[in-house]
């Protein structure tokens, strides 16, 4: 009898307890976000957001050579996602084709709008109109091993300003042993070598586009010719591991915190997995250079919008207004080793000191981004123009060869 | 129609019941023929007319898509590489499929473990098999390279999905171990339709192993043949997972399959309908070469 009652207690207060967890849900609102494979903070945010409001948001992460792809099936299926953490770089195209909700008006209700990064401010724009704002901010540069530089003979305080001095500098750093390598580029990663080659040519003045976007300057421009011809130096000599060559991403920045890589492009993203998960790891930074001195850098990173179709709009703005607050953007973005997207928080306890974020953080102030609604298939694509021009030239040594291919198939997509 | 009652079915004369009974037989293949095969065919034709985005605005272009097939560089690579790759990965995989199957034809003890064994691979998803052939060719994990050096055959790890050449040859590798258990099993049902008595008096003739094979067994198969040549071709013309995931279409984009490059134009470029154009076009090139199969391969009375 006794334990009749006491299974059927037990019986309703189970009921209960799971009823309650429904019942709340019920009139909160649940959200999806899609943010990319890039090394950032974004599940902190959500968490912290999902514990302190009654709105839920679920997070998934799209492998970012998927992201154009998955993210275009499902705005056609009409099923987009709330919030989209999206590569800068492709708002053009989805702001076009009017797939991102209109936000200019909570921009311009923004008291700190004017301080939000600029070049992400730019691509979140078209036709004079806000589609997205800053969520991660980055900037290509280069990290350099101290440890190497020193025995290699380096002045490790000095660092390498033009391309002959980076190539002495990998030289010197290569000789040092069979499974020591001056330098890292992931050979069969698009988007990496737009972040991190592009600026070699920006640097010295050189481009790839018009100023207008227009047109292919592949040919004409014969600083493209150099940097390609600088690269295929470093493939020929065997400065870089032969696996360079097939590196699709995945050790674009891990490579480097082997320690046995003298210097590799790469951006803010890696500094916090260098800081956080190699401490050992003895590195600088410095600006990528131009042929002869100069420097550049890809404003790269992500913006967040809404896209068009979200359910949720206003309380998806909610949420992309709350990240960019003072408390998410020096606790989590500051603390994290991430840049705020706010200019006047880059001065902030945390940053105070750190030489190697100043540096990566001033590369901001030469960083630069291209603005196009094919910037996808011209570079980011992995069976795109650029990829396959680089690596022809590169490392098959024809840069003849690539330069006319590039030129032509960039030509072919920009006229559509 | 489909609702008659069983009073007014039996009311019908014999003959108009066969009729019905063949009819309401027939309605669920022609219903899923027409909903998965006739309906997305007009809509792909339909769509093959038109300046199609995968998002915002259409217009209708004429046969402007079809014009620019003939400008796309990569299109007609594409199609080139397709054929290269069906013409060299086809007679692998029927000479071993033949091989195979005439080992394990006879019915003596154990043969079920080694049927097992070759057909093994077929059940596992191409995906998956794609990925684990990665995992094998890798430069620094990968089993092969492994043996390659611990046998002192290669001097250093080899990249083989990373060169133009090596490449196409270790596909073709994964993908003949992933299908040959298939061709395997249908030229196993057309050996052990052939009636040993055939064999028993061609021997008391004199005849020899390629005698026979060639008078008796090779013409006794020719349907079954015909059945693994047509799968085995129209399965290596569309292919698409093995590149997708083994090269990503590299090096070079000396890897890009025909339907890869629909894939990428319709779904990463969003030009939908240049996509349904180059489907429509490939559709034409594979009804033609089944034709033809058909033809070359047919029972002669």
């Amino acid at each position: 009898m006794y334990i009749r009652k006491t299974v059927l207690a037990l019986l309703c207060l189970a009921l209960c307890l799971g009823a309650l967890p429904l019942a709340a849900q019920d009139d909160s609102i649940n959200m999806t976000m899609w943010v990319r494979a890039i090394n950032f903070q974004t599940q902190e945010l959500v968490d912290a957001w999902n514990a302190n409001n009654d709105s839920q948001i679920e997070l998934t992460v799209i492998p970012s050579a998927e992201f154009v792809t998955k993210m275009g099936a499902a705005i056609a299926a009409g099923e987009p996602p709330d919030i989209a953490s999206i590569d800068l770089i492709y708002t053009p195209a989805f702001a076009s084709a009017g797939q991102l909700v209109d936000i200019t008006e909570y921009v311009r209700a923004l008291p700190y709008a004017d301080s939000l990064t600029p070049a992400h401010m730019a691509l979140g724009m078209y036709e004079g109109r806000n589609y997205a704002v800053p969520t991660a901010v980055d900037g290509s540069f280069i990290v350099y091993n101290i440890d190497l530089f020193e025995q290699a003979g380096l002045d490790p305080e000095n660092p390498p300003a033009t391309w002959d001095e980076m190539l002495e500098a990998m030289r010197a750093i290569d000789a040092l042993g069979d499974d020591i390598y001056g330098y890292w580029f992931s050979m069969n990663c698009a988007g990496c070598n737009a972040f991190t080659f592009l600026p070699f040519i920006w640097a010295s003045g050189g481009d790839v586009l018009s100023d207008d976007y227009a047109e292919a300057t592949i040919t004409s421009d014969p600083i493209v010719r150099e940097a390609l011809a600088f690269y295929n130096t470093i493939w020929e000599e065997g400065l870089v591991p032969e696996g360079a060559s097939i590196d699709n991403g995945s050790s674009f920045a891990s490579a480097f915190a082997g320690g046995n890589i003298g210097m590799s492009g790469t951006g803010n993203f890696a500094l916090s997995l260098y800081q956080n998960d190699h401490p050992d790891l003895n590195f600088g930074v410095f600006h990528i250079p131009g042929r002869d001195g100069g420097a550049a850098s890809f404003g790269g990173g992500d913006v967040i919008a809404i896209p068009a179709g979200s359910e949720h709009a206003e309380e998806a703005w909610r949420f992309i207004e709350w990240t960019m607050s003072e408390e998410p953007q020096i606790e989590i973005y500051a603390a994290n080793g991430q840049i705020p997207v706010r200019l006047e928080l880059v001065d902030n306890p945390y940053f105070e000191g750190d030489e190697r974020q100043a540096a990566a953080a001033s590369a901001l102030a030469v960083g630069f981004t291209p603005y196009t609604t094919v910037y996808n298939d011209l570079f980011n694509d992995p069976n795109g123009p650029w990829l396959e021009m680089l690596q022809v030239a590169i490392l098959d040594g024809d840069i003849d060869g690539a330069l006319e291919l590039g030129q032509e198939r960039f030509t072919q997509i920009m006229e559509g | 129609m489909l609702l008659i009652k069983p009073a007014g079915f039996l009311n019908l004369s014999w003959e108009q019941r066969r009729k019905l009974t063949g009819l309401l037989f027939v309605t669920p293949t022609v219903a899923f023929v027409t909903v998965f095969f006739i309906i997305p065919l007009l809509m792909t034709i339909f769509m093959s007319f038109h300046d199609w985005p995968l998002f915002g605005e259409r217009a209708f272009t004429g046969l402007e898509n079809y014009q620019e097939l003939s400008k796309d560089r990569q299109y007609l690579k594409s199609l080139d590489f397709t054929f290269r790759y069906t013409a060299l990965v086809t007679p692998p995989i029927f000479i071993l499929g033949f091989i195979l199957a005439s080992l394990v034809r006879r019915n003596i003890r154990y043969i079920g473990i080694f049927r097992t064994i070759f057909f093994l691979p077929v059940v596992i998803g191409l995906g998956v098999s794609s990925l684990l052939w990665v995992w094998m060719l890798d430069d620094r994990i990968g089993v092969f390279n492994k043996i390659l050096l611990d046998l002192n055959l290669v001097p250093k790890a080899q990249l083989f999905l990373g060169r133009p050449n090596t490449a196409m040859n270790v596909i073709i590798l994964s993908v003949v171990w992933k299908t040959v258990g298939f061709t395997m099993i249908l030229l196993l049902a057309g050996l052990q339709a052939i009636p040993d008595e055939l064999y028993e008096s061609a021997e008391v003739d004199g005849a020899g192993y390629f005698r026979k094979l060639l008078y008796i067994t090779l013409p006794l198969m020719r349907r079954f043949i015909a059945l693994a040549l047509i799968l085995s071709v129209i399965g290596s013309v569309l292919s698409f997972d093995q590149f997708y995931i083994m090269t990503r279409g590299g090096p070079r984009n000396s890897t890009i399959s025909i339907v890869f490059w629909i894939f990428n134009n319709s779904f990463t470029y969003f030009k939908m309908g240049y996509g349904a154009a180059m489907s429509i076009v490939l559709l034409g090139i594979l009804v033609a070469l089944t034709g033809l199969q058909l033809y070359v391969l047919r029972e002669r009375e």
